[in-house]
């Protein structure tokens, strides 16, 4: 009994042992539910797993190869990075006069403008990108306006376009944008500006010369952080975007559950995965992980 | 520099125009008498109505509902854990445990929805309710982990120590201490793991079977499939009324979590 009990003690105090209890269950969740899959889908990319489901170890590169030589897949995904980068600029150029002016203009109510600025980001992603797509329809009050006032002779179908997909990517994610911006501006040292005016610079010399470089940091993380998501937009493209609108989401989606292709499916989710996760460890490298704790 | 200022006014008040209109203009027309969406006609309630006698979109609420407290009890319990470990313990392959939470707040949820699938479908995992609730858990878990912690590393630990000094245990100390003190964050946790969960769609999409449906997933297969309709637009405001509520709901524990 004295040697049970001098055991228990000692479990007791061990760290190593409590560290373990604490660990092994959310780790083992993560594990199994969410790194498993990957590796189930890495085994198909390979070429590893059959028809009848059976592991087998003779790993191939061919679905990888037949990605990498397909010409309309690569179109999509070049399409995708070009709707990722445009939704990126444009989300950047609407974000930085706003936070800009809300951080170094408006006095009073600073705080209440910020929240008034994140209340329909409250509004689900879904929900968001169902309510422009009412502004969107060509039955729309917009259209009725435009219609009304002789600006247009017959109603614009803008859904199911380009432009509506990139509108939409933008109005869903600007969040991410004015955020980082925000916070960079805020933290800015001003009394540099001042210097820089006494030294003699005039307003646009010092808004390009000291403010635009300073906040460079706010830029690149509000940058990657829209980015990232939205080159993977699948939601948007699915409902405002038409067949010519598709964007990698969307393929793997058609590769998977169209064609059950589970192999090329595969191999194309894993290359996608890589460029994602190069790109977040640039983020994490270059501005650390603040702006993602939120 | 007073017309730069006009310039900037002018610019951040159209930005805002352009973040509230279609949210303003979906709900004002959910209450159009007419099934126009252009013209408003007159003032009614009958989209309401008409959604809240169709079986089938309370039985989604009741799901969305569901799923989310469950989902919302594995995360806090599995993050909770993982953010005691993170913050109180010092050890080798720290940063790859970093790296491991972080994952699954980046990573595309398409892919991760669809590896997801795969695997259920591989391991033979008959799909349905708790196929969604593992796909919701399995990457809140990161969220909650992520929150939990920052709040931890700035947290007193002598309360803690006083407690033991006084006679009390490690179990004792953890719920009448550690617990009550930590509530304001676990509150603030919880609430984003609920919304997360009640608001997913791509998990859900892709990891439910038949027949269980929660909401967002009535609201996009409409969507895709007829587009914008006035009945629909009720829909979205009646869930866009219970988002923002949880938004307040969490924004107030977010204050008390700082505050304390």
């Amino acid at each position: 009994m004295s040697l049970l009990g001098s055991i228990v003690r000692k479990v007791r105090r061990s760290k190593r042992v409590k560290l373990a209890l604490l660990l092994a269950p959310p780790l083992a969740f993560l594990a199994i539910w969410f790194y498993a899959p990957f590796i189930i889908t890495g085994l198909y990319s390979l070429d590893m797993i059959t028809r009848a489901r059976e592991i087998v170890f003779t790993p191939s590169l061919k679905y990888y190869e037949r990605i990498l030589g397909w010409r309309g897949g690569l179109t999509i995904m070049l399409r995708s990075l070009y709707f990722g980068a445009l939704t990126t600029v444009i989300c950047l150029l609407l974000s930085y006069p706003l936070a800009y002016y809300i951080s170094f203009k408006v006095k009073k109510h600073k705080d209440v403008l910020i929240v008034l600025f994140i209340i329909p980001f409250w509004v689900s992603f879904l929900l968001r990108t169902y309510a422009f797509m009412t502004l969107l329809d060509e039955r729309s009050f917009i259209n009725n306006i435009l219609l009304s006032l002789g600006l247009i002779r017959q109603p614009i179908q803008l859904l199911y376009t380009d432009v509506a997909v990139i509108t939409v990517m933008v109005y869903d994610y600007m969040l991410f944008m004015v955020l980082p911006l925000y916070a960079n501006l805020e933290k800015l040292d001003k009394s540099l500006l001042e210097a820089s005016s006494t030294l003699g610079a005039g307003p646009v010399s010092t808004f390009l010369r000291v403010t635009l470089p300073l906040s460079m940091p706010g830029i690149l993380a509000g940058s990657l952080l829209v980015f990232i998501p939205a080159v993977g937009e699948f939601v948007v493209p699915e409902l405002v975007g038409g067949p010519n609108n598709f964007m990698i989401g969307n393929l793997i989606y058609q590769i998977f559950l169209g064609a059950r292709h589970w192999w090329i499916g595969s191999a194309l989710s894993i290359l996608f995965i890589a460029l994602i996760l190069v790109l977040a460890i640039i983020y994490l490298k270059k501005v650390g992980s603040v702006g993602l704790s939120f | 520099m007073k017309k730069t200022n006009l310039f900037l006014m002018i610019f951040t008040v159209l930005v805002f125009i352009f973040l509230y209109a279609p949210i303003v203009i979906m709900v004002i027309f959910s209450f159009n008498e007419a099934k126009s969406l252009g013209v408003f006609t007159a003032f009614s309630l009958r989209w309401y109505e008409k959604i809240f006698t169709n079986t089938e979109v309370w039985i989604a609420l009741y799901n969305s509902v569901w799923v989310g407290a469950v989902v919302t009890a594995v995360s806090i319990v599995l993050g909770m854990m993982m953010a005691l470990a993170v913050t109180r313990f010092n050890f080798v392959g720290k940063p790859i445990l970093d790296a491991l939470i972080l994952i699954p707040i980046i990573i595309p949820e398409i892919t991760e929805a669809l590896s997801l699938l795969v695997m259920y479908v591989f391991l033979n995992i008959p799909l349905g309710p708790l196929t969604v609730i593992i796909g919701h858990a399995a990457f809140d878990v990161a969220f909650v982990t992520v929150v939990l912690r920052a709040r931890m590393a700035g947290y007193d630990r002598t309360v803690e120590e006083a407690a033991r000094t006084l006679g009390a245990n490690e179990l004792q100390t953890f719920f009448r201490i550690t617990l009550p003190v930590m509530y304001p964050a676990i509150l603030a946790a919880g609430l984003l793991a609920f919304t997360l969960s009640f608001d997913d769609l791509i998990k859900t999409l892709f990891t439910t079977g038949p027949g269980f449906k929660t909401l967002p997933l009535i609201v996009w297969s409409s969507a895709a499939r007829g587009g914008v309709s006035p009945d629909l637009n009720a829909l979205s405001t009646f869930a866009i009324s219970i988002s923002l509520l949880f938004a307040v709901f969490r924004i107030r524990a977010e204050k008390k979590m700082r505050g304390v």
